[in-house]
């Protein structure tokens, strides 16, 4: 048993040394001195910590103000895609209805065609409708981006839920609503959590979308990153990097919801 | 429910940043530009040309800086939607075309009378499409050689760097090759790199005497023999590379092609390592492209005055001078165009304006009359270097084909092939 | 609102998605993918699919994306699936594995491109290791045009290490919702531990396992971003040509005719992963 336990743990670390080595070695390189990244062979660690490029990079023009919006503009385009997509999920695990698979390929079916191509009419639309380089516009459209996949994930997850909980609840003189509110989505929270995270980091790296329906409102990446990779090494890794931080802190916050309360362990 | 409070919360201040970011400011222009990209470009051309404007003038000025797709994305939408949203846009001439043929370009008049600088005719010329004049020469470069002083060593007798010529260069690039135990030359073939400039640009003017009407000629055909064989002793690596700074630097390679803004890295950051020299000559001379910029106003601005007020203000001997020495683009008006910058820029400088007097020099001018189909010109290029040199399909046969698709595209867009 | 309640609960549950994908993708896309039937002066041709078919790089291009998809999608499927085994584990420190494997969700495919980039350049991380450790006397050219095996290796590493935590977290949102009793059952019948993976989970996962591939399938055929950075336009696929002939090319024809190529693969796909893995309730039916 033991054994068992200690091949179980380095399984465990290894896969876990495998997602966080790249991260190290671009954190190091976003702290390495510019003069320190062209030497052969590569410095894995550097030999004083510098701080220049990052602060360059953090004190240039409206770097720290497209940071804000990005959070802005992700946050919302959580909560509109949630709040669209998870009650489409819903419908899908719950109801029997003619054309649902037409509606479920459908529904996926506007995401097979790269969306880059879309932009000028998106675009177009946007200036018509006066929703052009607003936040809540282009929150909008990540949530359109992101919708197909919240409603994939959220329907094969409610599909679990026991309806009999549901229909217990609503003999016990809860609506139908409540029955959902207070038995369904506690069970259902992993899976909310699951399309919330994804949602977010879509709105957070993506840059098509940003870079051609705002002006003003730009975020992150469509202000800055999408130039990177014709700026100078150094100005790479530290941009890299400093993406990589507010995602970091998001994915921490709401790792625990991933976890429901509900679960069962699988016994070794 | 907190949860609730939270969200309801954030909803107002979402809505607050939106209603705030629609209240008008005061004057204040957009200025789109596919240059300034790189990072310290940006910051250069906010906090040293466009912050003294604004206290010049009072014009706020919103820059863009982004690449091609969403560039001409966000101009054709704004023209089919009938709302100017930018005002201004900086671009490179060959992509004008484009935005003419979507109408985002409106004309700006007679520039030559702009006082206080006399741009050069010929850049007026090439901004005059449609019978209008789209934009204002705006800065200027062009593609030399660099190399690792290292190299130096290796160089062929009796080669004169600042005469160079295609078969010493393969020879120098063997030789290297060969003493060094590796790949010394790299080309920037990546996908956003400007190696089908070379092609077009460079060797075949170099080797045929035309850039397109003897794409398919002996003389051609002896050319992609040449490449092929220079071929063997460039970097492998050469398909992912955008700029050559960064091989440079890294020593990756020790001589390199590349367009002068994309070789101001490797200058600034060791000065003392590198020396740029004049492109090669081939049979027919020592072919060479003129990069130019230029700078318009969008169709239906709503800040006319404002967007030629800066115009004027970037193009302008001293702006362009300072242009010079931040970035290493090079001015269009007579009266700047002969400053030579102190500093690392200065090592590219020198090279460029060798190259531009050497005896054998022939000048290529950019294909004119494309329009909308400007775009496909040069990837027909790079294409044929792909199918013959890497994929090694037989030469003739590749250029007979590619060469119906170029003479289609020039012939179905009226244009005449470009001279040379 | 006597009105609303006439609406069956599952249109009115539908219907704002419905009103968001026509708004935002489907009327954009049946404007731009008209343009692949068009000519340059709007009229009815195939020439764009004609050019499309003989352009030097549909070939490769058609052979890497299915390549590509078949040598990433299996890997991540298992590892993401043996990670979220680990983490419902809930040992002690499972949430700290937990975010530790879901860390790569936050990177964008450029930030991931470059990354991987910085690790298999000829002076970079991993020639630097193998220098260090006197393997080599001489950095291996790992992205070259000569040794295409490792491009699409460098290429794999980097999507399985970028998108495995996606399907992942989905995989594991759905091990949660097994009921206990199920795994209770197995437990007093004496199954080992792979009994019970095999019999009792897997045939369990399958809606998620199902939204998982699909999902990966889709957005696998899209990907390009990392490409671009680890093997220019030597690894052509669907996705990059479509975007090249878009920006680069300024034909937005012959890139509508690419891009509706990666649609019908796609759609393929997915029909495979509803057939082969239906689910239960499709074949019952609830309600």
């Amino acid at each position: 048993m033991r054994l068992r336990k200690v091949a179980f743990y380095a399984v465990a670390i290894l896969f876990a040394v495998w997602t966080i080595l790249p991260i190290v070695l671009i954190a190091l390189a976003a702290l390495t001195p510019r003069q320190e990244l062209y030497s052969w062979p590569r410095q894995f660690v550097p030999s004083t910590i510098s701080l220049e490029s990052f602060q360059f990079f953090v004190n240039s023009h409206g770097v720290l103000a497209s940071t804000g919006r990005s959070v802005i503009v992700a946050v919302a385009t959580v909560l509109i895609a949630l709040l669209v997509g998870a009650p489409a999920g819903y419908a899908l695990a719950r109801f029997r209805f003619r054309g649902k698979e037409a509606f479920r390929i459908g529904i996926l079916l506007t995401r097979m065609f790269p969306t880059s191509l879309l932009a000028i009419p998106l675009a177009v639309l946007y200036l018509k409708t006066n929703i052009y380089d607003t936040i809540l516009g282009l929150a909008f459209m990540h949530a359109a981006l992101a919708m197909p996949f919240v409603v994939l994930i959220t329907s094969s997850l409610f599909l679990k839920v026991p309806y009999d909980l549901e229909e217990a609840a609503m003999t016990l003189g809860c609506s139908r609503i409540g029955a959902f509110a207070r038995v369904s989505l506690p069970i259902a929270l992993p899976s909310l959590v699951a399309a919330g995270i994804y949602t977010f980091v879509l709105s957070w790296n993506e840059v098509f979308a940003s870079a051609v329906l705002t002006v003003h409102n730009r975020t992150l990446p469509a202000h800055i990153i999408s130039t990177l990779n014709v700026s100078p090494l150094n100005f790479k890794f530290a941009g890299g990097f400093f993406m990589i931080i507010p995602a970091l802190i998001f994915i921490f916050i709401v790792r625990r919801y991933l976890l429901s309360m509900w679960g069962v362990a699988i016994n070794k | 429910m907190t949860v609730l409070r939270k969200a309801s919360s954030l909803y107002l201040l979402v809505f607050l940043v939106v209603c705030l970011a629609g209240s008008a400011f005061a004057q204040e222009i957009t200025f789109s530009s596919t240059q300034f990209v790189p990072i310290e470009e940006q910051e250069f051309a906010r906090n040293h040309l466009l912050a003294p404007f604004t206290e010049q003038t009072g014009i706020k000025v919103n820059l863009i800086c982004e690449d091609d797709g969403p560039f001409f994305d966000r101009l054709t939408a704004e023209a089919r939607a009938g709302k100017a949203v930018s005002d201004v846009f900086g671009t490179l001439h060959g992509n004008v075309p484009i935005l003419v043929a979507e109408g985002v370009a409106a004309d700006l008049g007679d520039i030559t009378a702009i006082p206080g600088r006399t741009y050069i005719s010929e850049f007026v010329n090439l901004g005059q499409m449609d019978g209008k004049q789209v934009y204002v020469p705006w800065m200027q470069a062009t593609y030399v050689m660099m190399a690792n002083k290292k190299a130096l060593d290796y160089l062929p007798e009796g080669a004169d760097l600042n005469a160079l010529t295609y078969e010493e260069l393969l020879e120098w690039a063997k030789v290297l090759y060969e003493e060094t135990g590796g790949p010394k030359l790299g080309l920037p073939a990546g996908p956003s790199g400007l190696f089908g400039r070379m092609l077009h640009g460079y060797l075949y003017p170099s080797f045929t005497g035309y850039q397109v009407s003897a794409f398919n000629s002996p003389e051609a055909v002896a050319m992609w023999e040449y490449l092929k064989e220079l071929n063997k002793y460039v970097h492998p690596s050469t398909g992912i590379w955008a700029s050559m700074s960064d091989p440079l630097l890294f020593e990756e390679v020790w001589l390199a092609w590349d367009h002068t803004a994309r070789l101001t890295a490797a200058v600034r950051e060791k000065p003392e390592e590198f020396i740029a020299f004049p492109a090669p000559a081939g049979p027919k001379g020592r072919a060479f492209i003129t990069v130019l910029t230029g700078i318009g106003v969008t169709k239906g601005s709503e800040n006319f005055d404002a967007a030629m007020e800066l115009i004027k203000y970037l193009t302008s001997p001293d702006v362009q001078v300072k242009v010079l020495e931040g970035t290493g683009f090079f001015p269009t008006t007579l009266e700047a165009v002969d400053h030579i910058p102190d500093g690392p820029e200065k090592i590219l400088a020198d090279a460029v304006s060798r190259q531009a007097a050497s005896p054998d020099a022939i000048v290529s001018l950019l294909p004119v009359g494309l329009g909308g189909r400007t775009g496909e010109f040069v990837p027909l290029y790079v294409d044929t270097y792909q199918a013959i040199v890497v994929m090694n399909r037989p030469i003739q046969e590749t250029l007979d084909a590619q060469w119906a698709l170029l003479k289609d595209l020039f012939e179905s867009m009226g244009a005449e092939y470009p001279n040379p | 609102m006597p009105l609303l309640r006439k609406i069956p609960l599952p249109v009115l549950l539908l219907s704002p998605t419905l009103v968001f994908l026509t708004l935002f993708f489907l009327i954009p896309l049946i404007q731009v993918s008209g343009l692949a039937f068009q000519s340059q002066d709007s009229v009815f041709t195939l020439a764009n699919f004609e050019r499309m078919v003989r352009d030097i790089y549909f070939d490769s291009a058609l052979r890497n994306t299915v390549v590509l998809l078949i040598l990433i999608i299996p890997v991540q499927l298992v590892l993401a699936f043996g990670a979220a085994l680990i983490v419902n584990q809930r040992f002690r420190g499972s949430t700290f594995f937990l975010y530790i494997y879901a860390i790569p969700l936050g990177i964008s495919d450029l930030a991931a491109g470059l990354i991987w980039l910085s690790i298999f350049t000829e002076r970079g991380y991993l020639n630097s290791l193998m220098h260090n450790l006197g393997v080599l006397e001489r950095p291996l050219i790992f992205l070259s045009s000569l040794t295409p095996k490792w491009m699409i290796a460098a290429i794999v590493l980097t999507e399985v290490w970028r998108a495995t935590p996606l399907v992942m977290v989905i995989l594991l949102s759905g091990l949660q919702m097994i009921a206990k009793d199920y795994i209770e059952a197995a437990d007093t019948f004496g199954c080992s531990w792979w009994q019970k993976v095999r019999y009792v989970i897997l045939p369990l996962l399958k809606p998620s396992i199902q939204s998982a591939l699909i999902m990966r399938t889709m957005l696998a055929f899209q990907m390009f971003g990392p490409i671009l950075v680890l093997a220019g336009r030597q690894l052509p696929v669907f996705a990059s040509e479509s975007y090249y002939w878009y920006t680069t090319v300024r034909n937005p024809r012959v890139a509508a005719a690419y891009a509706l190529m990666l649609m019908a693969l796609s759609l393929v796909a997915t029909w495979i992963y509803l057939v082969v893995l239906r689910t239960r309730e499709e074949q019952v039916g609830v309600m």
